[in-house]
């Protein structure tokens, strides 16, 4: 702490908070508890509302569609999160060798995730049509079969997972960047006196040195993968039937598609929790990882 | 070897916003066509049909307003919060404002909605620039802290033995030095905003949708012609990338929140 910090404190600066606080108050706070609050009532679109307590928990617990989304949801977001942590690490170390064109490489690499969630979702549509889009067309003139993509019951959510893939594996690569280029370089010449080379120089050394950056990707990753919602109601608004209706996709059909207000704000804050827990459990990970 | 395999990634993470561009400026035989000709006639037609046929024009001045007035907004509040909170070196409301930004959007929707058809904002440019700037005060905030953090105590000390006022030693001696700052700030604040989704879906009405929704309902109302939609895409895929372009270096430490550096 600066010496002189105690002796300044007649003046105060707390107040330039308050208009932020404010706001952050009133518009998130206040709908907070008021959702809070809708999440006890049975509130429907025309019908006097009700309080019911817990009721609407206790209906989620049975509600087939509560589980499949919990399910989607999970299957989406650990097979997202491990294929774009391998291939984001894998990513960062060939950009890290790499020493011509470092600009417009960058920019490259930049581009996907600076672009609209709607972009994204429209390239989609277009690219991965059943009978008109280029995809297809690839795996045809490779000898594959062709396949139904964001319409096939079965393979949506894996299609949404290679989506988010292509987006978002570039960001991580470019954090995984940013930790190699912090690594000491001591240690690694330290292994080249050892004899540690290549893979056994990168699973004994960069891999363990990495570990808070990776984690640091894990969560950014976590937060946006488990309330994943902008490209999976682009493309297929949860469907077909209720195939890629992750929890905050069909919370949000509950709420406006149904008009179930109550039990809409029940299902959101059941993610809001699964959210906070998951980044809870990385922050604790990451603390004991620090050295 | 590596740049080879960098060049051949690269190659792959580029190909669908180029088949994107390029498809925007193609007939509707020649989008479908395969294999896909590298030289076609590129034609206008498609941009014709969407700012003419449509309200496009209009979305996207409404999309400039909403991102603009949210950026805007997301400063004012955030500047002199992060310069109070760097001062006095606080962590709680950099904490509270990670939980704004954890938290899933539309867990505030239902809320918004009923409080803006309460007091008459449904469906106007300030509700949804209010919604939008709780995207961008943590961004902004997030951004600013370390470079209030980066600045000499003694100079905001002195300022203060001059006799200088708390908003005096803002304006004039803490906010020169943070213009670099401001600039990242302001340009993440807009894409963001720009890019937001899921608020103005629920939220806009017909004078105030964005651009961004209404290209969503282009989808949404079967619009087949490919070229169209593809223009669109275009076009609002072009600020952000263009902004991202001056501060490709800040870009990933700003999403971060401080947790890489740049």
């Amino acid at each position: 702490m600066n010496s002189g910090a105690p002796a300044q404190s007649a003046v105060s600066l707390k107040w330039m908070i308050l208009p932020a606080l404010l706001f952050v108050a009133v518009m998130i706070l206040y709908p907070f508890a008021y959702a809070l609050w809708l999440s006890m009532l049975d509130y429907r679109l025309g019908q006097p509302e009700r309080f019911v307590g817990a009721g609407n928990y206790v209906a989620l617990a049975r509600d087939p569609q509560f589980w499949n989304g919990l399910r989607l949801t999970l299957v989406l977001y650990l097979s997202a999160l491990v294929l774009q942590l391998i291939l984001g690490v894998a990513l960062g170390l060939l950009l890290h060798r790499i020493e011509v064109l470092k600009g417009l490489i960058r920019t490259v690499m930049v581009s996907p995730f600076m672009l609209p969630p709607v972009v994204v979702g429209m390239m989609a549509i277009v690219v991965l049509d059943p009978s008109m889009g280029a995809a297809n067309y690839l795996l045809k003139s490779v000898g594959l079969p062709s396949s139904l993509f964001l319409a096939s019951t079965d393979w949506v959510i894996l299609t949404i997972v290679l989506i988010d893939t292509w987006q978002w594996t570039p960001f991580v690569a470019l954090i995984v960047l940013g930790g190699l280029q912090s690594l000491p370089i001591r240690v690694y010449e330290a292994a080249e006196i050892d004899g540690a080379r290549g893979w056994r120089r990168f699973v004994y050394i960069t891999l363990p040195l990495l570990g808070p950056t990776i984690l640091t990707a894990a969560i950014l990753r976590s937060v946006d993968l488990l309330r994943f919602f902008d490209i999976i109601y682009i493309t297929t608004a949860g469907g077909p039937g209720y195939a890629s209706s992750t929890l905050n996709v069909y919370a949000y059909r509950k709420g406006f598609e149904f008009s179930e207000f109550g039990y809409a704000s029940a299902l959101m804050l059941t993610l809001s929790t699964i959210v906070f827990g998951a980044v809870l459990v990385f922050a604790q990970l990451r603390r004991r990882l620090a050295w | 070897m590596a740049s080879a395999q960098v060049a051949i990634l690269a190659l792959v993470v580029f190909a669908p916003i180029a088949w994107m561009i390029m498809a925007s400026f193609k007939s509707r035989v020649e989008i479908t066509r395969f294999p896909p000709k590298l030289l076609f006639e590129p034609t206008l037609e498609n941009y014709r049909q969407l700012f003419i046929r449509t309200d496009f024009l209009e979305n996207t001045v409404n999309s400039f307003v909403v991102a603009g007035g949210s950026s805007l907004l997301g400063l004012l509040l955030a500047v002199p919060a992060a310069f109070a909170i760097s001062w006095h070196r606080l962590t709680w409301p950099a904490t509270l404002m990670l939980f704004a930004r954890m938290a899933p959007g539309a867990l505030f929707l239902l809320p918004w909605f009923i409080m803006f058809s309460g007091i008459g904002l449904s469906g106007t440019h300030t509700a949804l620039i209010l919604t939008h700037a709780v995207i961008t005060l943590p961004i902004a905030l997030w951004t600013m802290l370390p470079y209030f953090d980066a600045m000499p105590r003694e100079l905001i000390e002195s300022a203060q033995i001059d006799g200088c006022r708390p908003h005096q030693i803002l304006l004039r001696v803490a906010l020169p030095v943070v213009v670099p700052g401001l600039v990242v700030a302001a340009i993440l604040c807009f894409i963001f905003s720009w890019n937001y989704f899921l608020f103005a879906l629920v939220l806009s009405g017909i004078s105030s949708k964005t651009a961004i929704v209404a290209s969503f309902n282009f989808i949404g109302e079967g619009v087949t012609n490919w070229g169209t939609l593809m223009a669109a895409a275009t076009v609002i895929a072009l600020p952000p990338i263009l902004l991202t372009l001056l501060i490709q270096r800040r870009l990933v430490s700003g999403l971060s929140f401080g947790a890489v550096k740049g």
